[in-house]
Formats: C-alpha cells, structure tokens, sequence
C-alpha cells in the first residue's frame, strides 16, 4: 500500500504511526497498570490519586496473595485440570477430524453439522443440568468433573483446527501407509501426527490457555477450596486482617499471577498461536 | 483408506447405504468421529434438552418439579427485570460486536502497514486476548476506581474531565464501561482474524484502482469491505454468539448494577437458578438465551455462507 513508500517524517505517516501508537497503548495500558499496582507497597496502593509507577517498588503483595490463595496448590489444580482436559480434546476432537478429512461416510455432513451446531448451545444454558446431573453422579467438586466439562467445551475448537491441517496432507501419503498394511488409528499416530505436529501441539495451547481461563464451570461445579482453580481464586479477593480499605496491591499481584505463567507461551509461540487462532475459525 | 473403497461407497443406492450405516466403511469411520462428537452432545445438546423440560416445571431445590405448561414463559413477560436484561443484552451486544468489528478492521489496516517490530505489536494484541474475561473485569474495576482512580486521574490531567466519571455507580456510563472492557478483551481477535483476510487480497485490483485514480476511502468502500464480506460475517457471527451470553464481564465488574442497569440475560438466568435455586424459571429464561444464540449464529453463518459463495 502507498504508506509503505512515503517518507518518514510525511505528516501522513506520522499521523498513523501515532494511531498506531495510541491503540496499542490502549492495548497494553490495563496490563502495565496491574503490574505496577501489584508492585506498589499497600500503602500506595491506596493512596489516592493513583500513582502511573511505584514509587518504592516492593514484591510484598506476592507473598501474601501466594498464601491466601494456596497457589501453588491452585496452579497445581489448573495445570492439571486444563492440561489433561486440553490433551483429551485434541486427541478425540484429532481422531474424529482425521475421520472427516479423509473418509466418506453416511450422515457425515449431518454429524459435521451437529458439531458446529453445537457451538451455538451457551455455556449458561447447559450449565444447570449439568450441575444437577453431577449433584446425583458424585462429580461436583472433583477435577475429573471439571475435566470432563473442558473436553467438552474444547471439541469443537480442536476439531475445526484440526481439520484444516489435516485436509492440507495429501491423501496419498496414508493411502500409501495403509497398502504397507498399516491400522488407521496407527497411521493416524504415526504419520499424520507427526506431520500436523505443529497444529496439533497450537491445538493444545489453545486448549490450554481455554481451560486456565474458564471461570463459569470451574466456579459453579467446585466448592472446597483444595479443589478451585485458578480464576476461582480471582472472585475470592484476599483481605488482609488489619485493614478495610480494598487491596488493589493484593487484586493486581493476584492478576499478575494469572498472567504470567501464560506469558512466556505468548513470547515463544507467538507466530504459531496466531496461526492456530486462524485455522479454527477459519470457514471451511 | 484405499479410494476405490470410498467411491464404491458413494456410488451405492441409499437404501444400500443405509446397510452399510452399521457395517465396513461407516463402521471404521464411525468409530474415529463418534467419541468427540457424543462427548460433546452429551454436554451440549442433552443438558439443553434438559433445560427446554426444566423450563416446562417449577422445579426448585424445595420442590422436585411438577409440569406447569407455560407457566414460567408467562411469568417472564410481566418480570419488568427480565425485560430490562433481555433489552440491556440486545444493547451490549449490538454495541460491543459493532465497535469490535470496526475498531478491530480498523487496527488490521494500522497494523498491515507496520512492517518492523511485528513481535512487540503481536504481543500486546495477543495480551487482553489470553487474558480470562474474569481477569480482564478485575483490572478494569482497579482502574475504574472513581475518586481519584487511575482512568479519572489521568483524564483530568489531560484537561477532558472536570469531574470525576462516574464509571460504574452511573446507570447509563456502567453500561458503557461493561462495553468498553469487552471491546478491549475482544478487539484484538478481530483484528487478528480480519489481518489474514487482508493478507489474502489480490493486490493486483488494488493496483489498477489506484491507477484508475480511486482514492484510499473509495478503494475501501469498493474493494476492502466487499472482498471482506463472508469475513464481516464470520466476526459478526463468533462475537455474536460470544457477547450475548456474557458472564464474567458483568459479574466482575457490577454484578447487574447499580440497580439492574448492566443485568443481562445469561446473569439474570444465573442469579434465578443458582441463588434464587428456581430451576424451572431460570431454565425459562435460558431457553430465550439459547434462541437468542441460535438466531444470532444461524443468521450470520446463512450470510456468510451466501457473501462466500458468490
């Protein structure tokens, strides 16, 4: 585009990069406020006006959220949770999209349908029967119940981004595989796989990241706290005894606890994410 | 699979076919897609189903639930709350959706034209994306904090306000400031998707426009936004269905206030059935959630099915 070619300091240039500019500040502006409320002393935390940058920059805040949360409990609680939930999802949500890519069978647009279909269905709507359901099954407030749920929800992510890998192999490369005498299931792990790895691995972060997100079920369907997972913690703000003030330093350290595990996966795969991001919402 | 196998299949009469359901070719397939699809409908389409019977009862936690007809529909159209939260949650969704999509266009083109530090501008777009909703109301109630709040404090400074902005406490700025914050969590997805689509524009019809001596606006209108179209509609329709179940955003930032400003349909439901514990009529109230979203979904997948295939 004719932007490209003008010179640096044409006004019209300048006027974009200061657009530019001014989105990603808004962008990026409530993170860089959470991290330096999370690292300002409790005092200046509520010391009004607020400050832009901590004046004595202190990592008290941590500590305390860290034991008021259990942390390293509840990360333990959503690393597994997310975790085995984001591998079953992309292994069925996998098997059945290599099951669509590459066979014909009877009612397959009608099952591709009732996938997609079934992203329409809010979480909401589907969550009191299951709460009620797990009342009477004995799964509320465990991890497999949670598990269950995020797979779930999950399937239709995997499955869509999935197929657009899976359809971008050429047929010939299993069809070859299967004259050496090769199962399907075999194949599918062996060949296809291996060459979809990158999708399948952004398939699983994306996953992932989904399930250390979720709040609406991981709130509703647990109740003790050795069970809660992450994002849970966030609605429960952790007060200290002496005081009665809000604790923005506390809030803000426990955010920052959130993010940043997920931060280095924004700075390693970047590219990929992106990628992954594309090919699940992409139309066929 | 060998392809002769597949064609064999095709070729078949339906009432062969129908034999074949249970046998050969549809049983090996059946057994690769069945697992994640029932998976997924026992936790979508039965407890909707179950919800659809739910909302035909009074059962609550008291009550084990007698059939009523339509007895909780009829008491949903004199709930004066619930028409306020169907109508807020037409109005957050229409808004949200509207400014993600523009804004996030916009940004798109701001962003093609960027060509160094691609990384940087990645990263903060990727941030409120990776962000939980919940998390992302957290940081914005920090900051909307209103005497002397970071958002106040900076706006005065910068001479735009003499008074403090009234963020959450006000009935019609709540309603903004819910809107602000989604668009914030969810423009950046937009852009993202509408950046590959831009990406994938034949640059040669630019080109020539340019030399047919069309100015940007008008190569926008003529080429961008046409060539666009089954891409408009896929944002509509994801966002869409996205912003009209919203829960956290309302939950984290007003809980439905002050009064029942920002209520909405999806917390409205959640209130009745989980504290009130009335399943019969917060079943109700989600089988209008579940038809708003059907309808939503339906109608821009229909639009971008016939924008695409043209």
């Amino acid at each position: 585009m004719a932007a490209r070619t003008l010179p640096l300091l044409h006004p019209q240039r300048i006027l974009l990069m200061a657009l530019l500019v001014l989105v990603l500040l808004f962008l990026a502006f409530p993170v860089y406020f959470m991290l330096v409320t999370s690292l300002k002393s409790s005092g200046e935390a509520y010391r009004l006006p607020a400050t832009l940058w901590p004046h004595n920059p202190t990592l008290q805040a941590y500590p305390f959220v860290i034991k008021a949360w259990s942390y390293w409990r509840t990360l333990g609680n959503t690393v597994l949770v997310a975790g085995l939930a984001a591998f079953g999802a992309t292994m069925l949500g996998g098997i059945a999209a290599y099951g669509f890519s590459r066979m014909a069978f009877t009612g397959k647009s009608l099952l591709y349908a009732t996938v997609v279909g079934s992203m329409a269905i809010p979480a909401m709507v589907t969550l009191g029967p299951i709460f009620l359901a797990y009342k009477d099954l004995r799964l509320l407030d465990t991890h497999l119940g949670l598990i269950l749920v995020f797979m779930a929800e999950g399937i239709p992510v995997a499955f869509l981004t999935l197929f657009s890998y899976f359809k971008a192999i050429p047929k010939e490369l299993d069809e070859a595989a299967a004259i050496d005498g090769g199962s399907l299931l075999d194949i599918f792990f062996r060949i296809i796989v291996p060459i979809a790895l990158p999708g399948v691995a952004v398939t699983f972060l994306l996953l992932f990241i989904a399930g250390w997100n979720e709040f609406l079920f991981a709130f509703t369907l647990t109740i003790t706290p050795s069970t809660r997972l992450l994002t849970v913690r966030l609605f429960e703000i952790p007060i200290r005894a002496d005081a009665n003030t809000i604790p923005y330093d506390l809030i803000a350290a426990g955010g920052m606890l959130i993010l940043l595990p997920l931060v280095p996966i924004l700075l390693r795969v970047q590219k990929q994410l992106v990628e992954g991001i594309l090919a699940g919402a992409v139309k066929e | 699979m060998s392809s002769q196998i597949v064609d064999r299949a095709r070729s078949r009469s339906a009432a062969e076919r129908l034999g074949d359901a249970l046998t050969g070719v549809n049983a090996v397939a059946y057994c690769l897609v069945l697992p994640a699809i029932l998976l997924r409908l026992a936790f979508t389409l039965v407890p909707a189903l179950q919800t659809f019977w739910l909302s035909f009862t009074d059962k609550s936690l008291m009550a084990p639930g007698r059939f009523i007809g339509l007895a909780n529909y009829a008491a949903m159209l004199s709930d004066k709350t619930l028409i306020g939260s169907f109508g807020f949650t037409l109005f957050y969704t229409v808004t949200s959706v509207a400014l993600e999509t523009a804004l996030g266009l916009a940004i798109a083109m701001l962003l093609m034209r960027q060509l160094r530090a691609r990384w940087i501008s990645n990263f903060i777009m990727l941030l409120p994306w990776v962000m939980a909703p919940l998390l992302a109301a957290t940081v914005w109630k920090i900051m909307f904090y209103e005497d002397g709040g970071i958002l106040n404090q900076i706006l005065r400074d910068l001479g735009v306000i003499s008074s403090p902005i009234r963020w959450l406490s006000s009935a019609n700025t709540a309603r903004g400031s819910v809107v602000l914050v989604t668009v914030w969590k969810n423009v950046s997805w937009v852009a993202l998707i509408f950046m590959a689509a831009l990406a994938a524009l034949p640059k040669d019809v630019y080109e020539a426009a340019e030399v047919d001596g069309a100015n940007a606006w008008q190569r926008f209108r003529a080429i961008t936004v046409p060539m666009l179209r089954p891409t408009i509609f896929l944002v509509l329709m994801f966002r869409g269905m996205g912003e009209v179940q919203t829960f956290e955003q309302i939950g984290g930032l007003t809980r439905g206030g002050p009064g029942t400003a920002t209520q909405n349909l999806a917390y409205y439901a959640y209130q009745r059935f989980f504290q009130e514990l009335r399943y019969g009529y917060g079943s109700a109230i989600n089988v209008l959630l579940l038809l708003l979203t059907a309808l939503i979904g339906g109608f821009f997948a229909w639009r971008m099915y016939k924008a695409s295939s043209r």
